[in-house]
């Protein structure tokens, strides 16, 4: 009786889909989409420019390919822009990294056998694509690292700095590390690092150290006064807003007021 | 992670991974015999044994059985004609066996033709081109009472 009872509403959803059919033959515009068309993913004339290098992993790999080892030159594209590394996904990046890793070892070793041999290596810029590449894609990491912390704890997530002063009175840039012992316990530490600058030692020498810090800073000063002075000099009618932009900290009013400015010839 | 800042170690897992390993390593011509599977490298001065070994399983398939590190002064020299003395890089050199059965030999880059030939005879046709060149100078012009220079 069950498998009657089963023929039977097969028959009725069998009925039904006829039905549905029916309806369908109705709309014009349905058939055509029910027709299939298969698009391949990647279009011909793409697929020409894929290219995929068979897979060694062997110690071979720190070498250049065998064509190129008594080459003069090797020809090489261009390192990747920072535009395209961020349409890339995260995982593409994680793999470049590794495809430009192996590269920078192979130009390495490469590089230390024309060394070896006192012999130029062909197209050392190679090494300089790659690295530029490198840096770009860290670049890009990093954008992508600091969005998300930003989004997620509102911190970039970079590596907390600050200004500190250290023995001698001076401030440098400290870029902060994690410890195991929490500062004030750390007696150790606090031992070897008096903090105290008031001496008179410290004293002489930091007026020394700031006074020819003032020196320098005065004599660039001076000289781009200078460099201003003589341009005035020769272009009269020199475009002043650009001269403000280049050379922020002249003042230009003074140098007006200079005798020096009208240049080695009668007014007129 | 991208900003290379790592925190201190602590025990436990989930352990912390390295996504953008930033280490090198090149396989350097061997200046002692060495057993013919032992593969020596110079690799980052920060790299340890452990890295070595992590590094060419993981990135290069090769399971090396034992790795050994050590770090070779660079050469200190006096500068010519200075009062100084120069000091060239120190670098970390691994020695890495390879199974028993494995063996590695370092390729003969420079079997084939000698850069060096090839760069002496640039050479010499240079030098050919500059003999022409001075010959063409010092050759007397026509016009008479007048130095050879004077065109």
């Amino acid at each position: 009786m069950a498998s009657i009872a089963r023929n039977i509403c097969i028959s009725k959803t069998l009925n039904n889909i006829t039905k549905l059919l029916g309806n369908i033959t109705l709309q014009p515009n349905v058939i055509s989409s029910s027709v299939v068309i298969c698009k391949p993913r990647i279009y011909c004339s793409q697929h020409a420019f894929l290219h995929v290098t068979s897979k060694q992993n062997d110690l071979m790999e720190f070498f250049d390919h065998k064509d190129n080892w008594s080459e003069k030159e090797v020809k090489a594209g261009r390192p990747w822009f920072k535009s395209e590394l961020r349409l890339k996904s995260n995982e593409d990046l994680h793999k470049l990294w590794f495809v430009l890793l192996k590269e920078r070892n192979m130009l390495l070793t490469m590089e230390h056998a024309y060394n070896e041999r006192f012999a130029n290596m062909p197209s050392p810029e190679r090494r300089d694509k790659v690295e530029k590449s490198m840096e770009n894609l860290e670049t890009v990491v990093r954008e992508r690292n600091q969005a998300y912390h930003l989004l997620e704890t509102g911190e970039t997530g970079e590596r907390p700095a600050k200004y500190v002063y250290n023995a001698l009175g001076m401030r440098f840039f400290y870029r902060m590390t994690q410890h195991r012992i929490p500062k004030f316990m750390n007696k150790k530490w606090f031992k070897t690092h008096h903090f105290g600058f008031g001496g008179y030692a410290v004293r002489t020498f930091l007026r020394k150290y700031n006074e020819k810090q003032n020196n320098k800073e005065r004599t660039k000063q001076r000289g781009q006064e200078r460099y201003v002075l003589r341009l005035m000099q020769q272009f009269p009618n020199m475009d002043m807003d650009a001269v403000k932009k280049y050379w922020p900290d002249v003042d230009i009013e003074k140098l007006r007021n200079k005798e020096d400015i009208r240049g080695h010839f009668v007014p007129q | 992670m991208s900003t290379r800042w790592y925190p201190v170690y602590q025990k436990g897992n989930p352990q912390l991974r390295v996504f953008l390993p930033n280490f090198w390593l090149k396989i350097v011509n061997p200046t002692m015999k060495q057993p013919k599977n032992v593969v020596q490298f110079h690799c980052s001065m920060e790299m340890t044994v452990l890295d070595v070994k992590q590094y060419l399983k993981k990135i290069y398939d090769v399971h090396p059985v034992q790795v050994n590190t050590r770090i070779q002064l660079g050469k200190i020299r006096p500068e010519p004609y200075k009062s100084i003395l120069t000091k060239e890089e120190d670098v970390k050199v691994a020695y890495v066996v390879l199974p028993k059965d494995q063996t590695f030999e370092y390729p003969p880059l420079f079997e084939k033709d000698d850069t060096k030939d090839k760069n002496v005879t640039d050479d010499m046709a240079a030098l050919e081109e500059a003999k022409k060149g001075f010959k063409a100078f010092i050759k007397r012009n026509k016009v008479p009472g007048t130095p050879g220079w004077f065109a």
